[in-house]
């Protein structure tokens, strides 16, 4: 058995970790790592490093001190500590008497499991307002409405032109803005069309009234700036289907308005 | 020495404690996921700029980048650093230490499934992350793994005394699983076109403010007081920044369906309560820069101080930017624009990868027992992560606002009202030149991406051997 394995064994720590921390100790110690292995392996302890480790304290966060520690008081023994594996059995040199410094990774007690009930009850109102909140059908005006009674053919085509991305440039969602004016009626809360949230092309809301079927297909086929997709033909018909009859101002394409 | 240098990555996994070991594998494949979602996030930006000469479309890689990023990248390496730190509060083992693993396993591969669902055409298309329900709904299951383990840990916690961080950890974890709960409720097939797009940016906006930065500046907090061995300034003002970034969530997501729709209440309590994100994210820079108050000259030798402040105050810069366009003189010519893709770009990619590394430089060199690879490599990674993160704001955000502009200056000339589509033509140059000097910000900020992931590679295959801090049993050292 070499000493790394015997090491190893006696310590119960694998082997690529041994041999790191043998390394480690023998770079700070100037010895060589063989030593450090074979006295690890013998059971020896090793001489305390000249410059304390900088993980061969226990953390300072586990070092809970008692709720009054204003001086040095005796340190509960956590469950965790951290330690340089390779030294397990060595003893602390006595370290000389200095001022107390509290660990700083600990703060006041308290019960994480409020925070954890906080948070979720927060979620919930968060949830609640934030989205329920706004998703809640709006009376609109008996006058009008954005509700579109899409054929079979052009429901799958909706379900096309989600799964191609469209939604991801398009808007389907006319606002009541200045910048929308001439885009087509304003879209109310009762639209069944896909609102999107960029409008890097067109608004599509209306566009059934103002591109022809035939066009259509060429700009999604790749017409112009516009990227093309390689679509079925059934899918692209559905397609075209669904932005066709996304018409809600009843315009005709080609008409003027 | 020399043989320690020829280890490879899976014998250093095979050393130190099983909860190191998790956290180190995190960390890994989530620096993996980070490269594919930068590539995926350039590749988008480009076909914005250049649509025509893109095989994939904006559309399927925008939603493809979402995914590596927010679920490969930020919720795995964040998740790593949530196994790493609670130990250290807890006093206590981690819970479920397996669980934890096979955890990994379900986001790393359920992300995979679900680029392979997109780019084949099976994704459903909804933003942010456009997957199908058969890859929703274990991806839901699988999120609630770090939030058991958590809870798990905490009730055998030995430390009575918490820690800021601690509650950041417990938020994050448990808001992470809630919202995409919440997100996938009101995305039912029964629900209306209004809660869709709601139930997008609700999850989308909170999953930046109640789980990414709310994590992310919690590890923060515990890199910097453990790496400078000082107290916080103010656990007050923490609560502040931790009460605030949970309360914002929704409200800078709302914003960006500003006059749409939706209730007219929306607009003015998403102005008001979205102002939120930028009191939680001053609060939490605010209270880390009074902590470094004597410790400034360090700063420049300290990778992981410098990230984490770098991180804090890129968030500042962006929840301030959302928190305006919240407002109704704003929305009416930001909303819908690039101007929301600028804040999301550079939040999921440079906050995330900022305050990410803060908590991986300071905590893979004690779990690996491997020096950080370097530190010089470590201050150019922070420079191109900046460069680029304020190049895309900037850029991307000023050609949201010209096509607002363009879109308002063409209704009032009646330019459009003909066709409607007149004005891709009427923004000219001006936007397309904007765009393009986005997408050279954005090469930028993918080398700073291409750097972080450098150094944790580095650090496990090359890092010079120094101590290693192993968790080890009280009855394992008594031995």
């Amino acid at each position: 058995m070499s000493d790394l394995s015997a090491a190893a064994a006696a310590l119960g720590i694998p082997e690529p970790l041994v041999q790191r921390s043998a390394a480690a100790r023998a770079a700070q110690l100037g010895v060589s790592v063989d030593e450090i292995l074979a006295q690890w392996a013998g059971g020896q302890a090793v001489p305390a490093a000249t410059a304390p480790a900088p993980a061969a304290q226990p953390e300072p966060e586990t070092a809970e001190p008692t709720p009054e520690a204003a001086a040095p008081a005796p340190v509960a023994t956590p469950d965790v500590v951290i330690e340089v594996p390779g030294a397990p059995a060595e003893p602390a040199p006595a370290q000389p008497a200095g001022p107390y410094k509290p660990p700083v990774l600990v703060g006041a007690k308290d019960n994480p499991m409020t925070v954890l009930a906080g948070a979720v009850g927060l979620f919930v109102i968060v949830f609640l307002v934030g989205l329920i909140g706004p998703s809640i059908p709006t009376d609109i005006p008996g006058a009008r409405t954005s509700h579109i009674d899409y054929s079979e053919a052009a429901l799958h085509g909706q379900q096309v032109y989600l799964v191609a991305g469209c939604a991801a440039c398009h808007t389907q969602m006319v606002r009541p803005v200045v910048a929308d004016v001439g885009l087509g009626p304003v879209t109310l809360n009762d639209t069944n069309q896909v609102l999107g949230t960029r409008r890097f092309g067109p608004d599509l809301s209306d566009v059934g009234s103002r591109v022809a079927a035939g066009q259509i297909e060429a700009i999604i086929g790749g017409l112009g700036d516009h990227p093309g997709h390689d679509l079925g033909e059934e899918d692209m018909s559905d397609l075209v289907a669904y932005l066709a009859e996304s018409n809600t101002s009843g315009g005709q394409p080609g008409a003027e308005s | 020495m020399a043989d320690t240098r020829t280890a490879d990555i899976r014998t250093l996994l095979g050393g130190g404690s099983p909860e190191d070991r998790l956290s180190v594998t995190h960390l890994l494949v989530g620096a993996g996921f980070l490269i594919v979602g930068g590539i995926l996030q350039l590749l988008s930006l480009m076909a914005l700029r250049f649509a025509y000469l893109f095989p994939i479309s904006y559309g399927r890689l925008e939603p493809a980048a979402n995914l590596s990023l927010i679920i490969g990248f930020a919720t795995i390496s964040l998740v790593g650093g949530v196994y790493y730190v609670l130990p250290r509060l807890t006093g206590a083992r981690l819970a479920m230490v397996r669980f934890g693993g096979l955890g990994l396993l379900g986001m790393a591969g359920l992300t995979v499934l679900g680029l392979l669902a997109i780019f084949l055409g099976f994704g459903d298309g909804d933003q942010p992350l456009g997957l199908p329900w058969w890859l929703d709904i274990p991806l839901a299951g699988v999120l609630f793994v770090p939030a058991l383990m958590t809870v798990a840990t905490i009730r055998q916690r030995v430390e009575q005394r918490s820690f800021v961080t601690l509650w950041f950890v417990i938020g994050g974890v448990v808001w992470l699983p809630l919202l995409y709960v919440g997100y996938l409720l009101a995305d039912v097939p029964a629900a209306s076109s209004v809660a869709v797009a709601y139930s997008q940016t609700f999850f989308s906006s909170g999953f930046v403010t109640m789980v990414l930065v709310t994590l992310g500046s919690g590890l923060t907090y515990y890199t910097v007081v453990k790496e400078l061995d000082v107290p916080l300034a103010s656990r007050q003002l923490a609560l502040v920044g931790f009460w605030s970034l949970g309360f914002a969530a929704v409200w800078w997501g709302a914003a960006q369906l500003l006059f749409g729709p939706g209730p007219a209440w929306v607009a003015g309590v998403a102005a008001a309560l979205g102002l939120a994100w930028p009191i939680g994210a001053i609060a939490n820079a605010s209270n880390v820069t009074m902590t470094l108050e004597g410790s400034w000259s360090d700063l420049g030798e300290n990778p992981s101080v410098l990230s984490g402040l770098l991180g804090l105050y890129l968030t500042v810069g962006v929840a301030v930017v959302a928190a305006l366009a919240g407002f109704r003189s704003i929305g009416a010519v930001a909303s819908l624009t690039a101007f929301w893709e600028a804040i999301e770009y550079v939040a999921l990619s440079g906050v995330s990868v900022l305050l990410v590394s803060a908590m991986s430089f300071s905590a893979l060199p004690r779990m690996s027992g491997r020096e950080l690879e370097t530190a010089r490599k470590a201050r150019r990674f922070q420079r191109l992560t900046i460069t680029g993160s304020v190049g895309v704001l900037v850029s991307l955000g000023a050609a949201g606002l010209l096509s607002g502009y363009s879109w308002i200056g063409g209704a009032n000339s009646a330019a459009f009202v003909p066709v409607g589509e007149g004005w891709q033509t009427a923004l000219g140059t001006s936007y397309t030149t904007l765009l393009f000097v986005a997408v050279l910000f954005g090469l930028v900020l993918f080398a700073g991406l291409g750097g972080y992931a450098s150094i944790l590679f580095g650090t496990l295959t090359r890092g010079r051997a120094i101590p290693q801090e192993v968790l080890v049993s009280r009855e394992m050292g008594d031995e």
